[in-house]
């Protein structure tokens, strides 16, 4: 037996028009759904008040200080190295002078986390809703039936993902079941929304969980003390050990150009 | 150099290609890029693209920079019906606008208690402070505008521009130390930006001409900064006329009072550099300004980057003292 049997089974053409093809649509529908909902969802960055700003800044200028130093003259750096460390030591920056010293509130009592945390619970909702929706919409009426064949073969592994809801042994891994052409087009939409809606949109999960990880919160998030992250800063200020860059610059300059 | 187009930030545009590109307004005018078909069918004709918008904002400050005023009105007006009139990006092109089209000093202060009224609902609109200052600066407020751009940076010391232009105003109000001390601010910033060292080595140098106290050392402070300028980037044509100008003012001081005066500073901080070590910088200086004002002359390719005016600065220095050499 030079070739094994293929296995083929007759499909009505109708399960194209009635199954796959309204699946497909319906879940590019609601990823463009979700896209707007999104938008219309988000709340605006909140503007961050004066007094935050400069405290964040003046906690950047002292690391600037920290790392370019080499460019400065012994003497300049000195004077700024003073005027920085008792001007953290003395928390001249902060924003709210008077918390100095206190713990840090529970974040959970602090309305403006709160409103972060709403944020994030808005998003999952927006993911959970519609595939909870669709998932038991698709388990409904469409479960069990065998939609397409793959134009190419596949090895045995790929039975549980693309014939979910189908419970025979024997078939072909190459047949496809509804169910799981529902999880394909989940994962793999992305392209198709880059299409309709942009490069940056909201449409797909992945996207989501990678915007939930704020850049911003790196360097002064609300759970540290900004108190701390000066005196930290004064101390690191004051053991630096200072070179000029301009030490010798002459010379050096003179043996690569006239060499 | 490659050429500028709409797209390139207009701080660095030299004004003959500006007036060029500001004669590219009437078909960007002409054109929409939003759709006027209602609006299920407008998703579909958009032609706007992420860049349309800096093209409308350059060219609005071309156009102003121009004189063009008809054009960058329209321009406005297109970017405040897309944005919306209380865009902070757009109070301050309308404040660009107001400004260069102002006539009279008495409606720059109209403009400038504009910009008091914004700043009162919103303190922390930096855009908006940037051109009260600038508002101050046309006004001839120097001493108002170093006031008011000395709190800009308070609230917000890591802004380089804010620091250059505040030592740009302590420079013509003739207040060396704070222009010094401003500058090594910035260069604090961009550590590795030989434009700021130059500007800071030529505020060192202006201050040794006008004031006559710590000459030397202001003298040594600018050789140092220029050379670390032509350290960073070797084709750098004002490093090197920095250069020779600083040797040709030290040599004279360093060869005649040579041990009397180095042991007077010898507590001071700057070491003074050698003589020889000057002499040779001087040689060299003079060596790479020949080179590039004969190649640039002979109109060689890759070397056609620089300003024209100062290449010819460079020809006027080097004819003053080089009759003997050539």
């Amino acid at each position: 037996m030079a070739q094994p049997v293929v296995q083929t089974i007759h499909r009505d053409p109708a399960l194209f028009w009635w199954i796959l093809l309204p699946i497909t649509v319906v879940m590019i529908l609601t990823g463009i759904l979700r896209h707007y909902a999104m938008i219309l969802l988000q709340t605006a960055p909140k503007k961050q008040m004066l007094p935050q700003i400069r405290q964040q800044r003046s906690l950047v200028r002292g690391i600037n200080l920290r790392t370019n130093a080499n460019i400065l003259s012994p003497s300049s750096f000195q004077a700024r190295k003073v005027f920085m460390v008792s001007a953290y030591q003395d928390g001249k920056f902060l924003a709210d002078p008077e918390a100095r010293g206190k713990p840090r509130p529970n974040p959970m009592s602090d309305p403006a986390a709160m409103e972060g945390m709403m944020g994030m619970m808005k998003g999952n909702m927006a993911m959970m809703i519609p595939q909870t929706l669709i998932m038991g919409w698709i388990n409904a009426f469409f479960s069990g039936f065998v939609i397409m064949k793959l134009p190419f073969p596949l090895t045995p592994q790929f039975k549980s993902m693309l014939q979910s809801g189908v419970g025979t042994r024997d078939l072909d891994v190459r047949w496809v079941s509804s169910l799981s052409w529902y999880f394909l087009t989940l994962f793999g939409l992305q392209p198709v929304y880059t299409f309709i809606l942009g490069s940056n949109n909201s449409a797909s999960q992945v996207t989501q969980q990678m915007s939930q990880m704020n850049p911003g919160a790196g360097l002064m998030g609300p759970e540290q003390d900004p108190d701390k992250l000066f005196l930290n800063e004064a101390e690191n200020l004051e053991v630096l050990e200072h070179r000029w860059i301009l030490d010798g610059v002459e010379d050096r300059l003179l043996a690569r150009l006239s060499a | 150099m490659t050429q500028a187009n709409l797209l390139t930030p207009p701080s660095s545009i030299p004004p003959p290609v500006a007036l060029q590109l500001s004669q590219r307004a009437p078909p960007i005018i002409a054109s929409s890029p939003t759709s006027s078909l209602p609006w299920p069918l407008s998703l579909l004709f958009n032609a706007e693209t992420p860049e349309t918008w800096t093209i409308h904002e350059n060219l609005l400050l071309s156009a102003l920079r121009t004189g063009d005023d008809k054009a960058a009105r329209a321009l406005l007006d297109r970017l405040t019906t897309r944005f919306g009139a209380s865009n902070p990006r757009i109070i301050t092109l309308r404040g660009i606008y107001e400004e260069g089209t102002a006539k009279s000093d008495k409606e720059l202060e109209t403009i400038f208690k504009k910009y008091e009224d914004i700043l009162k609902e919103d303190p922390s609109n930096f855009a908006i402070r940037k051109r009260r200052v600038a508002v101050l600066k046309s006004l001839g407020r120097i001493q108002d505008a170093i006031i008011a751009l000395t709190v800009l940076l308070e609230n917000s010391p890591t802004d380089a521009e804010g620091w250059a232009e505040l030592s740009e105003l302590y420079v013509k109000v003739g207040a060396w130390g704070q222009a010094v001390f401003a500058m090594e601010e910035v260069l604090l910033i961009i550590p590795n930006a030989w434009t700021a060292h130059a500007q800071l080595a030529t505020v060192h140098y202006l201050s040794s001409r006008s004031l006559s106290l710590p000459q030397l050392s202001a003298l040594t402070l600018a050789l140092k900064h220029f050379a670390r300028s032509i350290e960073l980037n070797e084709s750098y044509l004002r490093g090197y006329y920095g250069l020779k100008l600083i040797a040709k003012d030290l040599i004279p001081i360093l060869s005649s009072d040579a041990p009397s005066k180095r042991n007077n500073n010898e507590d001071d901080e700057v070491p003074l550099p050698r003589l020889e070590t000057v002499k040779k910088l001087e040689e060299l200086a003079t060596n790479k300004l020949a080179e590039i004002v004969r190649q640039h002359g002979s109109g060689k390719k890759g070397w056609q980057g620089y300003d024209e005016a100062e290449v010819i600065a460079a020809r006027e220095l080097l004819d003053r003292d080089g009759k003997i050499e050539r």
